[in-house]
């Protein structure tokens, strides 16, 4: 199947102008019969949006602009980042994976990193969930940015079932003391290759590039294979458009080699995390 | 310490392109004194923006700087960009005259603020956007005026150490003669910043390093090697500069407040 990474550069808080960006790369996706077209975290709003999140928040069932991207949908996957406006007046950080029309699965962004430069706990609800879905392509799991980071959340969608991780991010990028690119580039591609190797996963990460407010949104959208090798990687800074073969032959191939996930036992996890939490003091 | 130059010259080109564009700006303007920081900010300009939209004004303080005011003038000629020269005697001697003082810091301060009058008033002659030159050192310090050559639209070096933008120079083939020139806010004849500072930059950037980037405390780079003295004062300068780094305090009285609870970003719909 072929899987492209729109790493692009949204316009802070311009839905149209984001709405138009999305329509010409899935022309140009369903040009290059790509099967899995994927966008960048908050992809039809910018990231640093404060006050502005409620200005630009859509209720997928009723916005004219999701009805929009669900049509695009027809012979094609897409999975878009947009501020969601759940009941009146809570917003989320989520992204959804449409496909043929219809929303196959919603993921509300469960870590909001709220440190340093970031704040996103001031203006956004926390997601509860990391649930697996069935994509037309097999089972799916999405996180958002930091969530990434978080080997639980890897975890809890390698215990159900993950076979394709889709991770999209709005990665600033820090330290340029590297030999190539943004130091923090590297600790998103250390848990790509890990997490891919020991879920025995295709993760696909799609970052996004351009300014905010003095912020570089790094870029260095990447896909490893199930068996924790590097099959594409996009620059450091600049916009692409990256289409990639993957074979999802190659998740069974692994997993005959690497039964991780066969000799998963979450029921003693599960149990064990409670004794865990329980040790913990108020 | 050590940056990888080729692409930090590439992220801050495409900042300054990017920020320039989502603001409807073709031009960029930038005061040139014939030092480092103003040289390297130039040599970005020029390869970020068409050189014909890169406008430099030199502003010399009578005929005081003759050879710095060369060596402007040089990197105008080489990068191909456009410049000008305007005199600030005549503003600051008037004031002066009516005023008269012989504190140097306070006529430095007041060449500073008239600099920044004239760009910010060439930027709206030109409809160009004012790129700053201030380093991360002069920052953290507050080495520099407040509303003076602290001010601008945008601050493309603003996070490099002073050693890092020399870094950065070397790479770009900043002549060797603007390399080698000891630092100077050009305050008065024959003031240099580590003179004025009694600090290196070499050491002072090493121990901002280690204290702002890597988060280390006065005790840990005592431990390590750096003059108790320095650090304290260091820390010092830091703390009290921290007005030069924020926008002024407004006393919240109201249900929403600029600044506390009225939060949007800078690049808000661009």
């Amino acid at each position: 199947m072929k899987v492209a990474i729109a790493q692009i550069a949204p316009h802070l808080g311009d839905m149209e102008k984001n709405l138009d960006i999305h329509v010409d790369l899935v022309e140009r996706a369903q040009k290059n019969k790509v099967n899995l077209l994927i966008f960048p975290e908050l992809s039809l709003t910018g990231y640093t949006l404060q006050d502005f999140v409620p200005d630009v928040a859509l209720k997928p069932d009723e916005s004219p602009i999701f009805q929009r991207l669900k049509q695009l949908s027809e012979g094609i996957s897409l999975v878009v980042g947009f501020v969601e406006e759940r009941e009146r007046g809570h917003f989320f950080n989520s992204a959804a994976y449409l496909s043929e029309g219809k929303t196959l699965h919603i993921h509300r962004k469960v870590f909001l990193p709220t440190y340093g430069m970031f704040e996103e706990l001031k203006f956004f609800g926390q997601g509860k969930n990391f649930l697996t879905f069935t994509s037309p392509f097999g089972k799916a799991g999405l996180m958002i940015c930091y969530d990434f980071l978080h080997y639980g959340a890897g975890y809890l969608l390698f215990a159900g079932g993950s076979e394709i991780v889709i991770v999209l991010s709005a990665a600033p990028g820090r330290g340029i003391s590297g030999k190539d690119g943004w130091e923090t580039s590297h600790m998103w591609e250390l848990m790509g290759e890990s997490l891919s190797r020991f879920s025995t996963s295709f993760i696909i990460y799609a970052n996004r590039v351009g300014f905010e407010d003095g912020k570089s949104f790094a870029g260095g959208s990447f896909i490893y294979n199930p068996g924790g090798k590097l099959l594409a990687k996009a620059s450091y800074g600049d916009e692409e458009f990256m289409v990639t073969d993957i074979d999802l032959d190659e998740i069974r191939s692994f997993r005959k080699k690497w039964p991780y996930k066969r000799d998963e036992k979450p029921e003693i996890i599960l149990e064990a995390l409670k004794r865990v939490v329980k040790t913990y003091e108020d | 310490m050590k940056i990888n130059a080729p692409f930090v010259e590439k992220i801050l080109t495409k900042f300054i392109k990017e920020e320039l564009s989502k603001f409807h700006f073709s031009r960029g303007i930038l005061g040139l004194s014939g030092g480092l920081d103003s040289t390297v900010c130039a040599f970005l300009a020029s390869k970020a923006l068409d050189p014909d939209n890169v406008l430099c004004l030199i502003m010399p303080y009578g005929d005081t700087y003759g050879r710095d005011i060369d060596d402007a003038q040089d990197v105008v000629r080489f990068l191909g960009i456009r410049s000008k020269v305007i005199n600030i005697a005549p503003m600051v001697d008037s004031y002066f005259k009516g005023h008269p003082t012989d504190n140097k810091i306070l006529i430095g301060n007041k060449m500073a603020r008239e600099r920044m009058s004239i760009l910010y008033d060439h930027s709206a002659r030109e409809s160009a956007l004012i790129l700053g030159t201030s380093n991360k050192t002069e920052l953290l310090l507050g080495y520099g005026t407040i509303h003076g050559d602290m001010a601008c639209a945008i601050s493309p070096l603003g996070d490099l150490y002073k050693t890092q933008i020399r870094e950065l120079a070397q790479y770009m083939g900043v002549p060797e003669k603007i390399l080698k020139k000891a630092p100077t806010a050009g305050l008065w004849e024959g003031q240099t910043d580590e003179g004025e500072l009694g600090l290196t930059y070499e050491n002072v950037d090493r121990l901002l390093y280690q204290m702002v980037d890597k988060r280390r405390t006065a005790d840990e780079v005592i431990a390590e090697g750096f003059k108790k003295e320095m650090v304290e004062r260091v820390i010092a300068l830091v703390k009290n500069s921290e007005f030069k780094r924020k926008l002024p305090p407004i006393v919240k009285i109201s249900d929403r407040t600029v600044g506390h609870d009225f939060l949007f970003p800078y690049d808000r719909e661009k």
